[in-house]
């Protein structure tokens, strides 16, 4: 078992490189002064300040969380730059105009964004460092009347949508991260598909970390009108750091009547070194409410960086008829640490929710599947199926599984399975008799693990997932 | 729910204790005097703490129970109707003290078997090394005010290699209102050794009193326990219960416990695998209608290798009942090829029932099979159609498949008459719904 495992999940960080870029930082810290300064820098209408002050006098009453499983010191929230963004420069129209340093940055990653956008017809907006650089097919969308820009844009073009939409799935005070988030966010995306609209490709973010010592605190909206459909794909990879950075995200979603929104996850980002040293810190509150009527949040992850991944996409399903769904697999290795899960909360008559969850965690990782299941007194003929499995390699690594099952009323069908297994030494002997070496029969063998997962993934994404599960493990199995 | 509200009750305990100079055993007196140091460096616990968030137990903090006296006016003929035909031996315990007169004992030369007073002069050494050693009562406010109180003692030992056949009645009975008792059990089994023991909780009255149990078994290499606990207290009572099992090579614990009465009844039990090729299998059925709520936690321990566990937990709950069920399997570090499997099925049978389920794992051993699974749901209309088809009325057919649900677990009793005992209670109560 141990060397080619040993050597496959010692892989590492294929990505870890600072790219120079002029950056424009604020000093360290966090008062009401520096929330003024962001504002400021953003040009900012007075509501977002009003809303990001009544999120900073929140959070000075809250106290960081401790029930979680995962282990990590205190976060001293005063070292930490609030605001840092690329020098100003005028807006782009096209990819040659983009920082050539920004795009060599892409290249290494393997994924040139040029020939992405090309080939695959996605539209990707660059979040490099908190600021959007360049939107690109936009004049696209925006004939089918779609809105898909930068949250810090969408805030002076389209005020009426963000006063009416941000913090109402998430609001200011709901935890002690979206607090933090709400009152110094940068920037984020912000997407609207008006009534009706099938959304003609898929939306593409392309976050990265840069600049040592910021955190980033994005802030993501989508909404999806009256029979509006929309597949958001959101994927990560960040430089190697030795400090901790700090990321608390927070993603709303809304669906209104028969809408429909796909939003996937591929998060790739600096786990630490195999001694757990840096890494980043993955604190995320991402939900979506389907509030109408027939409407659909399917939420795809897959986690496989930071040093502690700890975030539960969740569906509030409050309109009758709605669907709520939560694939996902969470990769562990070394000293990570992830707690992860989903919360579906059934509101509305005949709601049905699908969890499926995978974790494989190898040499001295931890990884945990802590969901909630709520049916509430009101829905009527609710249903949910969940599923959980762990894969362990390795015996000094954790799989641990927390689901919470409330069930307030009798029509509800709720069923939860969970299993955790290992590769089996005789899968492995019959693959080196068909002439698989170790080392690709794991992958296979994962690959399968995964499979419900990786379907529910955009083309691409999957493509890019079955990768980076493979590197991720190379060499774990012997 | 202040902290100021949850010393009512505790105070009142704490107050009522008293060290007993002539104590004869001096470690006994410390078990107790360290027990009670920890009751009194506790709270009781509220819904603000993770094992207790469904439960809300501040009803009980506000009551004002003091410890129940020994109270002997109670007649043979009285309990006539509680007397399991299989069982030989049984040991009756009235307010947690133990009724001499009512007892049975006719094996004792084959098993030990009595109350602690007794058998502590004869089996001193064996006691001191068990009593108290499983049940830990540092974090566990129940287990040490039932530490703390401890006087009368189900005790049995099982001697190497012994098989008893006959099982073993332990009956606890309430007779008072509005006090607390603490019945306690000691369980050991030798090597070799097997046993089938009923621990049954019964009330004479329909009256509110506190039970604060704990029960402990030991079992050495080889040796086989069957555990049975039949709750059915007063529909007012609130019912405190916890057990803690520790089994040693090769040795075998099963277990059924079903619980049908109590305003609130909470049952922890906690099973430590604690060397290789231990084996347990633990079942649970909760009956509750009203307003009663049954919490159950378990956790079972796999520490060393080569263990197997399973589990199956049921509850079928009616009106504004609240089932809870939380059910923790740890597999320790190298532990490797434990087997374990755990089921939680919950059957709601009105719109106003309630359960909270929790099925958890804690795997950090890799070369392992550990599944779980939960479902919540109601009668299937197919099945009920089916029956109706075949001429049955509606009602029968629902209570026919409630019945048949909560069977599953009752048909593991290995003791015929209880078991048709329980049967009926199944039934009667299936009727009465709807």
């Amino acid at each position: 078992m141990s060397a080619v495992l040993q050597s496959l999940v010692n892989q590492p960080y294929k990505h870890g490189f600072v790219t120079e870029i002029e950056s424009d930082i604020a000093p360290k810290g966090l008062n009401e002064d520096i929330i003024r300064l962001i504002s400021a820098k953003k040009n900012e209408p007075e509501w977002l300040l009003s809303f990001r002050l009544k999120a900073f006098q929140k959070w000075l009453t809250m106290t960081e969380p401790e029930w979680q499983n995962v282990h990590y010191p205190k976060i001293d929230f005063q070292t930490i730059s609030y605001y840092s963004a690329p020098k100003p420069k005028k807006k782009l129209a096209s990819m040659d105009e983009v920082d050539p340093e920004l795009l060599r940055t892409f290249e290494k990653l393997g994924v040139p964004m040029h020939e992405r956008a090309a080939l695959a017809g996605v539209a990707v907006d660059v979040i490099f460092d908190s600021v959007s650089v360049a939107t690109t097919y936009k004049h696209k969308l925006a004939e089918v009347g779609i809105i898909f820009c930068s949250i810090s844009e969408a805030v002076h073009t389209h005020p009426e949508l963000i006063q009416k939409y941000l913090g109402t799935v998430v609001p200011v005070g709901d935890n002690y991260f979206a607090a933090l988030n709400s009152a110094v966010f940068t920037d984020g995306s912000f997407c609207f598909i008006p009534k009706g609209v099938k959304c003609p490709m898929d939306l593409s973010t392309y976050f990265r970390i840069n600049t040592e010592g910021s955190g980033q605190f994005e802030r993501t909206l989508i909404i999806a009108e009256e029979d509006a459909f929309v597949s958001y794909l959101e994927g990560c990879t960040a430089p190697r750091f030795d400090t901790n950075q700090l990321h608390a995200a927070v993603v709303e979603l809304v669906a209104l009547d028969n809408a429909d929104i796909k939003y996937s996850t591929v998060q790739n980002w600096y786990a630490g070194d195999e001694n757990g040293i840096g890494g980043i810190y993955n604190f995320v509150t991402k939900r979506g409410l389907a509030k109408g009527k027939n409407s659909r949040i399917s939420w795809t992850q897959v986690e496989t960086g930071s040093a502690i991944t700890w975030k539960y996409p969740s569906c509030i399903l409050r309109g009758d008829n709605s669907v709520g769904e939560f694939y996902s697999v969470a990769v562990t290795n070394n000293y990570q640490q992830a707690d992860t899960g989903t919360k579906m909360i059934h509101l509305g008559k005949n709601t049905r929710s699908t969890i499926v969850s995978k974790g494989i965690s190898a040499g001295h990782s931890n990884s945990s599947y802590r969901g909630l299941v709520r049916i509430s007194p009101t829905a009527e003929g609710a249903r949910n199926y969940s599923q959980c499995d762990s894969m362990l390699i390795g015996d000094q690594c954790g799989a641990h599984t927390f689901p919470y099952i409330q069930v307030h009323n009798s029509s509800a069908i709720v069923e939860h399975e969970a299993s955790t297994s290992k590769i089996g030494e005789d899968q492995l002997f019959y693959f080196s008799q068909r002439g698989i070496d170790a080392e690709e029969a794991v992958s296979m063998i994962i690959n399968g693990f995964c499979k419900d997962v990786f379907q529910q993934l955009p083309m691409e994404f999957a493509v890019e997932a079955t990768k980076l599960l493979s590197f991720k493990l190379e060499g774990s199995v012997g | 729910m202040s902290e100021a509200v949850n010393t009512d009750y505790l105070d009142c305990l704490l107050k009522s204790w008293s060290t007993k100079s002539n104590e004869p055993l001096s470690w006994l007196h410390q078990l107790r005097a360290r027990a009670i140091d920890h009751v009194s460096a506790q709270r009781l616990p509220t819904k603000r703490d993770e094992d207790w968030r469904f439960t809300d137990i501040s009803a009980l903090a506000r009551l004002s129970y003091q410890s129940a006296q020994p109270h002997d006016d109670l007649q043979a003929q009285d309990i006539e109707h509680l007397h399991i035909k299989e069982a030989k031996n049984s040991l009756v315990f009235v307010d947690g003290y133990y009724s001499a007169q009512l007892s049975t004992i006719i094996d004792s030369a084959a098993l030990e078997i009595g109350n602690l007073p007794e058998l502590l002069l004869t089996h001193g050494t064996i006691l001191e090394s068990h009593l108290g050693q499983y049940a830990k009562f540092d974090n566990n406010v129940f287990a040490a005010l039932n530490t703390a109180f401890l006087r009368d003692c189900a005790l049995i030992i099982v001697p190497k290699n012994t098989v008893i056949e006959e099982p073993v009645h332990l009956l606890f009975i309430a007779t008072q209102k509005e006090v607390t008792s603490y019945p306690r059990c000691l369980i050991i089994g030798e090597s070799g050794s097997e046993i089938t023991f009923i621990e049954d909780y019964v009330s004479l009255q329909d009256a509110a009193y506190v039970t604060n149990s704990l029960t402990e078994i030991s079992l050495s290499a080889n040796a086989h326990a069957s555990h049975i606990r039949i709750q059915r207290e007063s529909t007012q009572a609130y019912h405190m219960a916890n057990c803690a099992v520790s089994i040693a090579h090769g040795s075998n614990y099963q277990s059924v416990s079903i619980s049908l009465g109590a305003q609130i009844s909470r049952y922890d039990l906690d099973v430590q695998l604690i060397a290789e090729a231990a084996e347990c299998a633990i079942d649970g059925l909760a009956l509750i209608s009203g307003s009663q709520l049954a919490d159950t936690h378990t956790c079972i321990d796999h520490m060393k290798p080569n263990g197997t566990s399973r589990q199956q937990h049921k509850c079928i709950v009616n009106d504004r009942a609240h089932a809870v069920f939380n059910g923790k399997i740890i597999v320790r570090p190298h532990a490797q090829q434990t087997n374990s499997s755990q089921s939680s099925r919950n059957l709601l049978l009105s719109k106003t029932a309630q359960v909270d389920t929790k099925p958890q794992l804690e795997i950090f051993a890799d070369d392992v099979k550990c599944a779980h699974g939960a479902t919540v749901g109601q009668l299937d209309q197919e099945e009920i159609f089916y029956l109706e088809s075949r001429g049955l009325s509606e009602t029968t057919a629902r209570s026919l498949l409630t019945y048949a649900f909560g069977a599953e677990i009752i048909n593991r009793i290995p003791v015929i008459s209880l078991r048709q005992q329980l049967e009926q209670t199944v039934l009667t109560q299936t009727k009465n719904n709807k």
